[in-house]
């Protein structure tokens, strides 16, 4: 076999100029033709390479890499370009390469391989830095989406995700409840045992709140010493029951050996007001239960 | 829109020619229906054959795509069980290229009325090494290093830095047009695919199979080596293989002819 492209008008030298792989293989992936790159840089003897199968060039992520899509495309294509496998040398060390590759009539593949080392370590940095980035991002987002005193979520998360509830009970027709929750003379209980009794307050409350929840129910701080919850796909009766079961729960928080209360105002929704509105008439419903002596459940009469 | 719309838009769905029996071809990992190309000539002009693409490969839907429901091959099995559900499939005749051959055996168990029977064209039901006892063909750190290899082959994609960008909770909204490329998909969704085909080992349901199997074993095949077949073929049930003396594992596509023939023998 001549690696001498003979050329009558130019003296034009043959494949084993370039500085790189130039490789060709028959229909049954047998090589059989090689350019002096391989012996020059990848430390392959040629005799020992053509014969062997292309299959034997690569690791074996690569053999998948290639089966699943470098084949398919050339079968489908005829070409393919810019794929990054990892090729073996003649001493089993792994090289990154980059493969552009065509495929004629007879199955034969024109193979071009072109060394990716430098290129290879940018893209291992570039996956590192997204990995740190990744992690980075949703620590951050888990602190801009959390109350830090009760773990719940905070007012900022409520009205990210409030509305897409509101429309979800639009959508397939079914009512959505919403609470506001506010634990009764809460000031006292600051002002009387001091803010760090007020803090564990808060944060048995919204334990509780939290275990007795479901997994789609929105729960949330909503500041000082107010929650807010959204029940999807529960009606008047449903809500009123929750509120009920609510305020059982919360007597098994004590503050001097009494229990804490809280006033609790709803406002159903049929998923046609947004969220302002309904927390409004929510709020309103509250302002009533406190009002009527709190420690009691007043649902807004607008619904 | 119907369920039987809905899925046919979903997972782009073309039904082609026409016969009293019913082929699903099911592609594998990596591409999409465009794989049956050559195949489908022969196939048409004697069955009604079915073609599909899963949520997340070739022109399906991708505001369909669930992160959590294509994490593991069930889900995609429930793709192959809604297009039966959705065309009214009885006695369908499966064939599944690679991964999808396991597909195909989780909804033929699932659901037996569906399926008469499953032709598997280079399939494996576990990639991994697990000693002493069985050879996938590949270690941990291989499919770890595949891992990689996409990352790698992905970058240069618009949406490669996406999944930052937008935070993981909103997978939903990756969603962008897909390239018309052939054996191109979003990253995220190739390479939960990869985990799932390529992690995963499901040879303890070769024993349950339901329905006489047909395998199509590559004489040299880097993902399927003979050994898995002889593998495959002591376990399940009722299953012939006929060994292809031919490199790689895409027989569909490199000899879509004995593929034909063998198919129709089976088959009449």
């Amino acid at each position: 076999m001549s690696n001498n492209i003979d050329n009558s008008v130019l003296e034009v030298p043959g494949p084993d100029a370039f500085q790189c792989g130039a490789l060709i293989t028959d229909k049954h992936r047998k090589i059989i033709y090689a350019n002096a790159y391989f012996s020059d840089e990848l430390n392959w003897q040629i005799e020992t390479l053509v014969g062997k199968s292309s299959d034997d060039l690569f690791s074996y992520s690569s053999k998948i890499f290639i089966e699943s899509y470098l084949m398919p495309l050339l079968l489908h294509e005829k070409k393919c370009d810019e794929i990054q496998l990892a090729l073996l040398d003649g001493n089993n060390k792994r090289i990154s390469i980059i493969v552009n590759a065509k495929m004629d009539d007879q199955g034969k593949i024109y193979w071009s391989f072109f060394n990716a080392t430098k290129r290879d370590k940018l893209y291992e940095e570039l996956i590192e830095t997204r990995k740190k980035l990744e992690a980075q991002a949703k620590i951050l987002h888990s602190m801009s989406s959390t109350d830090d005193l009760t773990g719940l979520m905070n007012r900022r998360e409520v009205n990210l995700r409030g509305p897409e509830l509101i429309n979800q009970a639009k959508r397939y027709t079914h009512t959505i409840a919403l609470l506001m929750i506010d634990i009764d003379h809460f000031k006292q209980i600051n002002d009387t045992y001091g803010h760090l009794e007020g803090d564990r307050v808060l944060t048995e409350l919204g334990l509780r709140l939290k275990t007795f929840g479901r997994q789609t129910d929105l729960i949330a701080r909503f500041g000082g010493e107010e929650f807010i919850m959204l029940l999807p796909d529960t009606d008047a009766n449903e809500a009123s029951l929750f509120a009920e079961r609510l305020h059982k729960l919360m007597s098994e928080i004590e503050v001097n050996n009494i229990p804490v209360t809280v006033s609790i105002g709803i406002t159903m929704s049929d998923g046609s007001q947004n969220l302002q509105e309904l927390t409004k008439r929510a709020d309103n419903a509250l302002y009533k239960a406190k009002s009527n002596g709190r420690n009691r459940t007043e649902f807004d009469q607008q619904a | 829109m119907s369920f039987a719309n809905e899925i046919t838009t979903r997972n782009n769905v073309s039904i082609l020619g026409s016969g009293e029996k019913t082929l699903l071809l099911a592609h594998g990992f990596g591409c999409d229906q465009n794989m049956w190309r050559f195949m489908l000539p022969a196939l048409t002009a004697q069955y009604r054959v079915v073609l599909f693409d899963y949520v997340g490969s070739g022109h399906s839907e991708l505001a369909h795509y669930d992160q959590v429901r294509y994490s593991s091959l069930e889900g995609y099995a429930q793709d192959v069980l809604d297009i039966c559900e959705a065309l009214n499939l009885q006695d369908v005749i499966f064939v599944g290229h690679s991964v999808s051959s396991t597909i195909g055996l989780i909804a033929s168990i699932k659901k037996p009325n569906a399926f008469s029977q499953l032709i598997m064209i280079c399939p494996s039901p576990c990639f991994l090494n697990i000693k002493p006892d069985y050879i996938g063909g590949f270690e941990k750190a291989d499919l770890e290093e595949l891992i990689d290899l996409m990352d790698k082959n992905y970058i240069g994609w618009a949406n490669y830095l996406a999944p930052l960008v937008m935070g993981s909770n909103n997978s939903e909204k990756l969603v962008g047009e897909l390239s018309g490329s052939f054996c191109s998909t979003d990253p995220l969704i190739a390479k939960t695919f990869a985990k799932a085909t390529f992690f995963s080992d499901y040879r303890h349901l070769l024993k349950e199979a339901k329905h006489p199997v047909l395998i199509f074993q590559s004489s040299q095949d880097a993902l399927a080596s003979t050994d898995v077949g002889d593998y495959m073929l002591k376990q399940l049930p009722d299953a012939e293989l006929r060994l292809i003396n031919a490199e790689g594992h895409c027989l569909h596509m490199t000899h879509p002819d004995i593929i034909n023939q063998a198919l129709r023998a089976h088959i009449e």
